[in-house]
């Protein structure tokens, strides 16, 4: 019986009784919904722009707040260039850029020296590029600029870490059912984008094509300083790294391949219902689309509606009505992925118990044809105006993040200022153009649906949202 | 993707406390290495402002310039630890109460809200006791009175309404988080809204409602499907648990268990609230753009204003030495995984620092024993990852090795790997070269958690309420340059012995993939 602890709480309540006498707010405290601030402009300093012999430009930033150092070059080889047949090849190019030693240096032996200067050198690719990072001691900058250089430059790709990371990475690929999450979001970018490559995930078959012959090429093909922007942040003189880097990364010469084909984006998925059969106490919902590329007039009229449907936190429509009202899930909210080359992906989601299913089902779908069909009103417009307008600050609180963006901004072609334009548009921006917008991109007959969960105990067949595909687990 | 409120689960990562101290340069080169620390412990020291309020509460107010922002964190001596038999979980669902509004935010009608509330509270009484009556009529008429009632609350009270407030002032990282050992609350805010930071959690201190109560209670029911039931490693971490610490609290699920978590009732939450909420129990850290004089004011004259109430103090049984190897198998259809644990003193015993050492030795980076050894050598783990204070610090804990097999390779090729270096390291003393290493891993990493404002802010408060001041947040760089490879292996012989160990092994059911 649960009343072990009622002498517990008995002596607690006699606490609160004592403590109620007390309780009451000062008179004089304001009301905080009615207090007002002036808004703060801050501009963080811009970093300061170099280019080097070579034509790879630099974004260098002194910060002496502690005696360190960071820096990343960002490198056009992204995800997306993996050829159809071995998926995953940017990924374990970078990861072999990082594991199979360098500019002669053995694995054993780069790892050794990092480790011993408390530095990191790390390397990883995404959807739109790779990224070469590191951080340093200042007192150690020489040493771990040496040795990230030759990561990025002069990878050896040892042949036996190339195995061990093939190991690793069909152990990962053994383990993404394990997690029912990962899974729904592996299933799902693979359909919403069906046919291309930024939906498709590595598979024992893509793992097992990739030879070393291959990871050589793609380096050899897209790693180039024409693809390359770097930026660097901490404490140095920018003057003496400018220098430095003219020294070593401002000779690397190489010719940069042409780009491969990468197939159309289809912007209309076969909307279906696809299904993963898992015995798991909660039910992975996910639902969306593809929307529109970044920073484009409709994007930023979407991020408004898509902060009012469920990107907004607390405050979104879904959080209140799933999870605060009904208490039908902890995680539940919306995503809008931001997409340069190819359409960002919209995305509802809420992880619920197995008997509630198609209830939320309904509640997500219902709340996506609302917003289409009558809009936000003018006060959700105002709050989720004020919010992005005063969260904005907090991109230029940290000067590593200010310099890294400047970088990844040249590398993807944005215009400079383009988000001085978005936060000027979001704040002139009137409910009709959010409902545009809405309507743009949210088709309720084009929804890509994706549940994984007990079919047995569902409270309603996946059948009434549409054409069920069953995935089979493997 | 964003995950409010979030109960942090047994965390594999550090604690905040030593474990990871407060790291003053790195040097490569010895000879450097004792200007470094003095200079930046020197500047970090000037800048921290602190005030002890009238009602025991603590403020720390630290200058932090570069950037128009200032980060919160109000940390509770109350986790759980603390919680009564019965009521495991308790401290949790109490930390997704406690910022529900209070009685001047969330609602326009304060006085039938109450009531409403109470009327809520009885009905959630009386069907439980119906239940226990196996009267299905009686249950299914207060069943439909009793969600009559809440919908009743809920029309009386504004939708998130200090969230919403937080959020439209620029609110960034608002969230929260149970441990064990501490719950503490997180924001950070546009540096000129101090005021209202301090109008909106001082209330909550002293004016908290639980409004929603039964609606968030299913909230924290699909948290714990999401993490400890459809999660491997939820359930794996949970066994281990229950396994390595019988009587201890350590040893019970932190999320609480899906029966208890069905039971809770407002009255017995808001109760374990009033029995640790206390201003005396709480440090409050902001780290930003702060003015020393007008902001300490602002936030004394409000957190000033929370009175002072008694506290319950938690007993906490003695601990059972262990005399034999435990384990524990749990079928569950998954890829293998394995949690191995010995049990250990926490700070300020020497013994925990020397364990931190070994913990980077061990488990961090590409160059540690473990990593080379399973997954670049041997290549019968695809991860391997180790934690020298789990699941928190404030009792007795736990040094513990985590690691996933790479197929075909076993759960016992991982073990018998694992116990030949933890034989290795109590056998053969570490050369200097590799003592100094980890000294440098140690010092680098903590080096940079102090580089932004919520992490410093995390550790300046961890330290204040539980190391016995801030200060240690620079105290004990100096203890680990002074750890020796002899003690080291002391330490292992001692920790690292078969019959201290507990083993949890996670399998898929025999036939299953």
């Amino acid at each position: 019986m649960r009343r072990a602890h009622a002498a517990w709480t008995v002596a607690a309540s006699v606490l609160a009784a004592l403590a109620l006498q007390a309780r009451a707010q000062p008179a004089d405290w304001p009301d905080p919904a009615a207090m007002t601030f002036p808004p703060i402009h801050f501009q963080a300093p811009a970093p300061q722009k170099a280019v080097l012999a070579n034509g790879i430009t630099v974004y260098l930033a002194e910060d002496h707040a502690l005696p360190l150092v960071q820096g990343v070059a960002y490198v056009a080889a992204p995800g997306v260039y993996d050829p159809p047949d071995k998926v995953g090849l940017a990924s374990f190019t970078a990861r072999l850029l990082r594991d199979g030693g360098a500019g002669g240096m053995s694995p054993d032996t780069i790892d050794e020296q990092l480790a011993y200067l408390g530095a990191s050198v790390e390397a990883s690719s995404s959807d739109h590029f790779a990224s070469v990072s590191f951080s340093s001691l200042a007192v150690n900058i020489d040493q771990v600029l040496s040795i990230w250089q030759d990561v990025l430059t002069r990878p050896d790709f040892a042949q036996a870490r190339i195995e061990v990371e093939r190991q690793r990475q069909l152990e990962a690929i053994r383990r993404v059912v394990d997690n029912p999450v990962q899974l729904a979001v592996r299933e799902f970018s693979y359909r919403v984008a069906e046919g291309h490559p930024s939906g498709a995930y590595p598979t024992a078959e893509t793992i097992d094509a990739i030879q070393r012959s291959d990871l050589v090429a793609f380096h050899d093909a897209y790693y180039a300083p024409a693809s390359t922007v770097v930026a660097i942040t901490g404490d140095f003189d920018a003057k003496q790294m400018l220098a430095k880097l003219g020294a070593t990364l401002g000779r690397w010469q190489h010719p940069l391949a042409p780009k491969p084909t990468i197939p159309a984006f289809n912007e209309h998925p076969a909307p279906k219902v696809y299904f993963v059969q898992k015995d798991v106490q909660q039910s992975i919902i996910l639902i969306g689309q593809p929307a529109m590329r970044a920073y484009t007039p409709s994007y930023d009229a979407f991020t408004v509606a898509d902060q009012i449907l469920g990107a907004g936190g607390f405050t979104s429509r879904l959080f209140t009505d799933i999870r605060t009202k009904r208490g039908l899930a902890y995680s539940t909210g919306s995503q809008l992925t931001q997409g340069f080359a190819y359409p960002g992906i919209f995305l509802a989601y809420a992880f619920t118990r197995t008997d509630a299913t198609g209830q939320v089902l309904h509640l997500i779908l219902d709340e996506i044809a609302r917003l289409r069909d009558e809009g936000v009103t003018p006060a959700e417009l105002g709050q989720a105006r004020e919010q992005i307008v005063n969260q904005a600050v907090f991109r230029d609180t940290s000067v590593a993040a200010t310099t890294e963006r400047t970088a990844r901004v040249q590398l993807l072609g944005l215009e400079p200022g383009y988000f001085e334009t978005y936060l000027q548009t979001v704040q002139s921006i009137t409910p009709a153009e959010v409902q545009a917008a809405a309507r743009q991109v949210l088709d309720p007959h084009g929804l890509v649906i994706m549940v994984v969960g007990n079919a047995s105990a569902f409270d309603e067949p996946l059948s009434d949202f549409g054409q069920v595909v069953t995935i089979p687990l493997q | 993707m964003r995950q409010p409120r979030e109960a942090r689960g047994p965390s594999l990562a550090p604690r905040t406390r030593r474990a990871r101290p407060v790291a003053v340069a790195l040097v490569a080169l010895a000879t450097a290495a004792l200007v470094l620390p003095a200079a930046l412990a020197q500047d970090l020291a000037s800048r921290v402002h602190t005030a002890t309020l009238d009602n025991g509460m603590r403020i720390l107010l630290v200058e932090q310039h570069a950037a128009p922002v200032v980060s919160f964190d109000l940390m509770f001596d109350v986790g759980g630890v603390d919680e009564p038999p019965g009521l495991g979980g308790i401290a949790h669902m109490v930390e997704h109460m406690a910022f529900k509004g209070t009685t001047t935010i969330g609602t326009d009608h304060p006085a039938q809200e109450r009531q409403a509330l109470t009327d809520v509270e009885v009905l959630a009484y009386a069907l439980a006791n119906a239940r226990g009556k196996s009267d299905p009529a009686l249950v299914d008429t207060l069943q439909k009175e009793f969600m009559a009632a809440r919908k009743q609350a809920q029309s009386l009270a504004s939708q998130a309404p200090l969230d919403s407030i937080l959020s439209v002032n620029g609110a960034v990282g608002l969230n929260a988080s149970t441990g064990y050992d501490t719950t503490h609350y997180v924001v950070s805010l546009p540096a000129n809204r101090v005021e209202l930071y301090a109008r909106i959690y001082a209330d909550e201190m002293a004016n908290a409602v639980f409004r929603s109560f039964y609606e968030e209670r299913d909230v924290v029911r699909e948290e714990r499907r999401q993490r400890s039931e459809d999660d491997p490693q939820g359930v794996l971490m949970e066994a281990f648990l229950t396994e390595a610490f019988p009587g201890s609290p350590y040893g019970r699920p932190l999320i609480g268990s899906a029966s208890a978590i069905e039971g809770y009732t407002a009255t017995e939450a808001h109760a374990f609230y009033q029995a640790f909420y206390a201003p005396d129990r709480a440090v409050l850290v902001a780290v930003g753009d702060l003015d020393p004089v007008k902001d300490m004011a602002t936030l004394e004259r409000y957190f000033g204003a929370v009175p002072a109430h008694p506290t319950l103090h938690t007993r906490f049984p003695a601990p059972v030495a262990q005399t034999v190897e435990r384990r524990t198998t749990v079928t569950f259809q998954a890829q293998p995984q394995i949690m191995i644990g010995y049990p250990k003193a926490t700070y300020p015993a020497r013994e925990a620092y020397v364990l931190d050492l070994v913990d980077a030795l061990l488990g961090q980076g590409r160059t540690s024993r473990l990593y080379k050894r399973l997954v670049v050598q041997d290549q019968v783990a695809t991860s391997v990852q180790t934690s020298s204070s789990f699941p928190g610090t404030r009792l007795p804990d736990a040094f513990i090795i985590y690691a996933l097999p790479r197929a075909p390779h076993t759960t016992a090729e991982v073990e018998a790997d694992v116990y030949d270096e933890l034989h290795k390291l109590a056998t053969e003393p570490v050369s200097d070269h590799e003592l100094q290493k980890v000294k440098n891993l140690v010092r680098a990493s903590t080096l940079r958690t102090w580089s932004s404002n919520a992490g410093l802010a995390q550790a300046l408060a961890y330290n204040e309420l539980f190391a016995g001041g801030w200060e240690h947040l620079m105290g004990d760089l100096e203890t680990y340059d002074s750890v020796t490879a002899q003690e080291i292996q002391a330490v292992a012989q001692q920790v690292f012995a078969a019959q201290h160990r507990t083993v949890a092994v996670l399998q898929p059911p025999k036939g299953g993939s």
